[in-house]
């Protein structure tokens, strides 16, 4: 029962890594209606950034917020150079885009910080904490708390600024929100810089316990679809839902069938993205969608 | 007189398939002008050319400023507010949403309250279910939210694209007497595009009536309905 527990905590902090960078292709998907895979990549390359600030002796705390601000205006920038320019281009091409960013991506990020993993530093005591015979470590609770903070942060900018709300109208009804005086380009680049900088927080959290380097992302990135098709690829709440399930599940299934263990645990992931698409193609949050013909 | 509204031989169309062949008409501030025609005339892609939603040339000038190049948004900002067909309600979000969307550009609180209480005078049933997702209201009840977001951007202009499509009559009624009402009291100039040629005409005090994208008559509205001959070969009634 106490091992169970633990495992649901712990499962819970994996989770709220996959929920982040969920989140992040979830934005993206609904601002241009594609799965952005340089996600993982743009994180990936973020968390460098935040390495090389702290390693120059930058606090931690300061080191990522300024890491986010980057990474919010380099995705930005990545809409505005590289996606823009295609914006009217089929789904398949933007698709094609993006992987080819993927690749961009980490191939810059080795040739500036070199392939060899590097120990990212974790902010939080490596040490438990014991109630009742649970001990419970402070990194998980310390990356529940961070990606619990980021993903308010997220839904209080959706759902209660006016900034958020023409993001969420140009993402549903580009047309009618240009009508009423909506910039939808714009829109767009700022959920590329959201997404950015909602990405970069799994990377940043997810460092200490992968190490960092420029593949680091490329197994997170799997566990991110997973739950982000699982909570409904156009839902944000679906995507931290998802990735809370998909981390919980992960971790569960790790320990308790033994057939599956450590080695076959991305396999859970991929079981779990045909599952949901053959079942429940829409996902727990999607709503059906339907065309007028 | 100096025009609100000023389009001078408008040509417009969708790739290669050209709709409308050099259109001219004029709106007067605060004026009430019909657009009227059988489908496929045009219409629609008149209001959609005025708002950069269609590549065209020509001239067309609002407040005297040519608006060539210009984006939809940079157009609209100018003091346009286009109801478009199907009236463009964002259905994922709350009425109270969509309406927020229209007041988004605009700051003054005392002035946005006052528009807020003047919409809700006219759309009681706005006010009832501001909570409520905008997906839930009827046909006539998202034409008044459309009509109310549009006041809300405080336009000196607006283009209404068929508000009676697909309405019961005592429904249309109402709306018309609205807009009838925004057009007299709070001074919004208006160019309607209708099907229904004789309930645009009570509205409005000159009309044109497009054919095959060229404007085939115009006159003053009381004109246009006494004329028989007009009345049967362009309004159908």
């Amino acid at each position: 029962m106490q091992e169970l527990f633990q495992l649901i905590v712990s499962g819970l902090a994996t989770g709220g890594v996959f929920a982040s960078l969920a989140l992040a292709l979830v934005l993206i998907y609904n601002a241009m209606g594609i799965v952005n895979f340089a996600q993982g990549e743009m994180a990936m390359f973020a968390t460098f950034i935040a390495f090389t600030l702290i390693s120059r002796g930058i606090s931690y705390w300061i080191a990522v917020p300024v890491t986010l601000v980057i990474a919010f205006g380099g995705g930005i920038a990545i809409q505005r150079l590289v996606i823009r320019p295609v914006e009217r281009a089929p789904v398949l091409t933007l698709v094609i885009i993006t992987l080819g960013l993927a690749t961009l991506i980490n191939g810059l990020a080795g040739v500036l910080f070199g392939y060899i993993p590097r120990a990212f530093d974790s902010p939080f005591p490596p040490s438990s904490y014991g109630v009742f015979g649970v001990y419970v470590g402070y990194q998980d609770l310390g990356v529940i708390a961070m990606s619990g903070v980021v993903l308010l942060a997220v839904y209080l900018l959706l759902q209660r600024t006016t900034v958020g709300l023409t993001m969420r109208a140009a993402s549903h009804h580009p047309e009618a929100s240009r009508l009423l005086g909506v910039s939808v380009s714009w829109m767009l680049a700022l959920g590329w810089g959201l997404a950015a900088a909602v990405g970069a927080v799994s990377g940043i959290m997810v460092a200490p316990v992968l190490l960092l380097e420029p593949d680091m992302m490329q197994t997170t990135i799997i566990y991110a679809f997973a739950a982000a098709v699982l909570g409904g690829i156009e839902s944000p709440l679906g995507a931290v839902v998802g990735g809370l399930v998909v981390g919980v599940t992960v971790n569960l299934v790790g320990v308790y069938v033994p057939f599956v263990g450590g080695d076959l645990q991305l396999a859970v992931a991929l079981a779990i993205i045909v599952a949901v698409l053959v079942i429940r193609p829409n996902g727990l949050f999607g709503r059906a969608s339907s065309r007028r013909v | 007189m100096s025009a609100l509204l000023e389009l001078e031989g408008v040509h417009a169309g969708y790739g290669p398939t050209s709709v409308l062949h050099g259109v001219s008409l004029e709106v007067p501030e605060g004026g009430a002008v019909s657009l009227l025609g059988a489908n496929g005339a045009g219409k629609t892609t008149t209001l959609r050319a005025i708002t950069g939603g269609v590549h065209w040339t020509g001239n067309i000038q609002f407040d005297g400023r040519p608006l060539h190049r210009m984006s939809t948004e940079q157009i609209v900002r100018r003091g346009i507010a286009h109801v478009p067909e199907g009236r463009g309600i964002c259905t994922e979000l709350t009425v109270d949403e969509n309406l927020k969307l229209g007041a988004h550009r605009r700051h003054n609180d005392a002035d946005l309250r006052k528009d807020y209480d003047r919409v809700f005078a006219y759309f009681p049933v706005l006010k009832e279910r501001r909570r409520l997702s905008a997906s839930t209201l009827s046909g006539g009840e998202q034409q008044m939210l459309a009509l109310a977001r549009a006041l809300l951007m405080k336009p000196r202009l607006m283009l209404l694209d068929e508000p009676s499509l697909g309405l019961a009559p005592i429904v249309v009624r109402a709306i018309f007497e609205i807009i009838r009402t925004i057009n007299r009291e709070n001074k919004v100039a208006v160019l309607l595009v209708e099907q229904n040629a004789r309930i645009a005409l009570e509205l409005s005090s000159h009309a044109y009536v497009l054919e095959v994208g060229r404007v085939a008559v115009e006159g003053e509205s009381a004109e246009l309905q006494g004329n028989e001959s007009v009345r049967r070969s362009y309004l159908g009634y």
